[in-house]
């Protein structure tokens, strides 16, 4: 295998790898979906962005700073909340604020348990390391927190009679608004789990593939997917129950009444 | 007894704009005694009984329970006080006994036992039958659903029983049945009970003292007869004339 050579894509390779996209647009365009310029624009956001993260990491790379590093990752952050507040149908209250603290105690947290304890390579701030793995981990709890976010709101608004019900029985907010919280925890994990259940049998993730692609051995490729499946699962389980564990509180006041129903938009 | 002493709601909405949803409310619920107000749909009825036991709260006023303001009562403790009864029952996925022990589960008190006095006797207030006990609430019919609703909301001994509109999804036979256990329950334990309706037949058969509330403003109060009798503002002539939708 370390024989082999790394194959390079050329200009005249990715263009033949674009066709495909065209390829899709005709479709579209073929079943008048009406979505073909926003296909194409979002093939050429695509290009244009991992163009510029590729000189990006090219420059960071060479700079061997934690400064760049952690810019650059709290960058990934902010985009990704950017992402998701214009993704969410229905935001709860304070939405930036709640799915921002966190996404950066989940990932941030697992990041650094994972950097440090599971890889253990140095400096900590290594971007060969930190940048891809940091991706990944906000990348995939940036859509578990998306999905617990809007289903703790669906589920509080379609769930309202209940919720009511139970405050006039003397529940809490925390007791009212459990079944809620469950569902949306549930399903913001759904997709993680459905991932680890078909890895391997039904697609080979992202980074193995990569690893395996630049030559590394299968093995070990398959070592660094399972722990980062695993950094994944803990980063997205930890980011979704922070959000729904300050976000419920968001829908009542102090008096244990649910603001839609009015506690609000009183004054 | 329950005082409301100049009650406003004022909301503000999307655009900033104000809206007066309770204007200056004045009148106090006696022990013992049945308080209906009616009036039109929209009229603010039911965000005024959602304030007494602080489902919502009001901007300016004050609404005491038995002399002490509800806002300096500690939430839980006021909605052990004061039962609310919802206008659509919400049963839990559960058996009967599991619905009434909940209010207990909420607290994280010792549950009551099925052959308990506290389950006997809030079944034979709602005049529920004991072998409903371990079936599935949601399998029950709507005047039943209701029933264990009203069951559940007596069984902590509140002082106060709040319904809101409790009889709008019944028919009319089992509506009426459900409007003579209320009258019952209501001189059997001496509460203050609060009822908001637009069914004035409800209102006229079961109610003491009544209330005419029309965009936010009592328009006027008195005792049954005198109410229904002797109307003195056209509003409420005007809706004491208006034939009933056959709701209730």
């Amino acid at each position: 295998m370390e024989n082999q050579k790394l194959v390079t894509l050329e200009m005249i390779d990715l263009a033949l790898a674009y066709g495909l996209i065209l390829l899709a647009v005709g479709l579209a365009r073929l079943q008048r979906i009406g979505e073909e310029k926003q296909m194409l624009w979002a093939s050429v956001r695509m290009v244009l962005q991992l163009i510029a993260v590729g000189y990006l990491l090219h420059l960071v790379f060479a700079v061997r700073s934690p400064v760049p590093v952690l810019l650059m990752l709290l960058a990934m952050m902010g985009f990704s909340l950017q992402v998701m507040g214009a993704r969410v149908r229905h935001r709860m209250p304070r939405f930036y604020r709640v799915v921002g603290t966190s996404m950066f105690i989940g990932c941030g947290g697992v990041t650094f348990f994972f950097c440090s304890l599971v890889i253990g390579y140095a400096p900590w701030f290594d971007p060969r390391y930190l940048i891809p793995l940091a991706g990944m981990i906000i990348g995939n709890s940036m859509n578990g927190a998306s999905l617990a976010a809007e289903r703790l709101s669906s589920e509080i608004r379609e769930r309202r009679e209940e919720i009511e019900t139970a405050i006039c029985l003397g529940a809490t907010s925390r007791q009212a608004a459990e079944t809620a919280v469950r569902t949306a925890f549930r399903a913001a994990l759904i997709p993680t789990m459905n991932t680890m259940a078909a890895t391997g049998i039904v697609s080979l993730p992202g980074m193995m593939t990569g690893q395996i692609l630049s030559g590394t051995e299968p093995i070990l490729a398959v070592r660094y997917q399972i722990a980062i499946m695993c950094a994944i699962t803990g980063a997205v389980a930890i980011t979704s129950f922070l959000i729904l564990l300050q976000g419920y509180r968001h829908y009542f006041t102090s008096a244990h009444q649910l603001k839609e129903s009015g506690g609000s938009r009183f004054f | 007894m329950v005082r409301l002493e100049n009650v406003s709601v004022i909301r503000r909405d999307l655009d900033g704009r104000e809206a007066v949803i309770l204007d200056e409310i004045s009148f106090a619920a006696r022990q013992g005694e049945i308080t209906a107000i009616v009036g039109p749909s929209g009229g603010g009825k039911s965000t005024l009984i959602r304030m007494i036991n602080r489902l919502e709260d009001p901007s300016c006023g004050k609404i005491s329970l038995g002399g002490d303001d509800i806002a300096g009562i500690d939430p839980l403790e006021l909605r052990r006080r004061v039962g609310m009864v919802l206008q659509k029952p919400f049963m839990l996925d559960s058996t009967v006994l599991h619905n009434l022990q909940q209010p207990f589960r909420y607290r994280q008190a010792p549950l009551p036992a099925a052959e308990s006095e506290e389950v006997r006797r809030s079944l034979e207030l709602a005049r529920l039958a004991s072998d409903l006990l371990l079936r599935d609430a949601r399998t029950l019919s709507g005047g039943e659903q209701q029933r264990v609703s009203l069951a559940r909301a007596l069984i902590g001994g509140p002082q106060v029983l709040l319904l809101d509109e409790p009889t709008s999804a019944l028919d009319r036979p089992t509506a009426d049945r459900l409007a003579a256990t209320l009258k019952d329950i209501c001189r059997a334990q001496r509460l203050t009970v609060i009822l908001v309706t637009h069914d004035l037949r409800l209102a006229g058969r079961i109610a003491d003292h009544l209330l005419y509330l029309e965009k936010g403003r009592v328009l006027e109060e008195g005792m049954r007869e005198d109410f229904l009798a002797r109307p003195r503002t056209v509003e409420l002539r005007r809706f004491l004339s208006e034939p009933e939708d056959g709701e209730g």
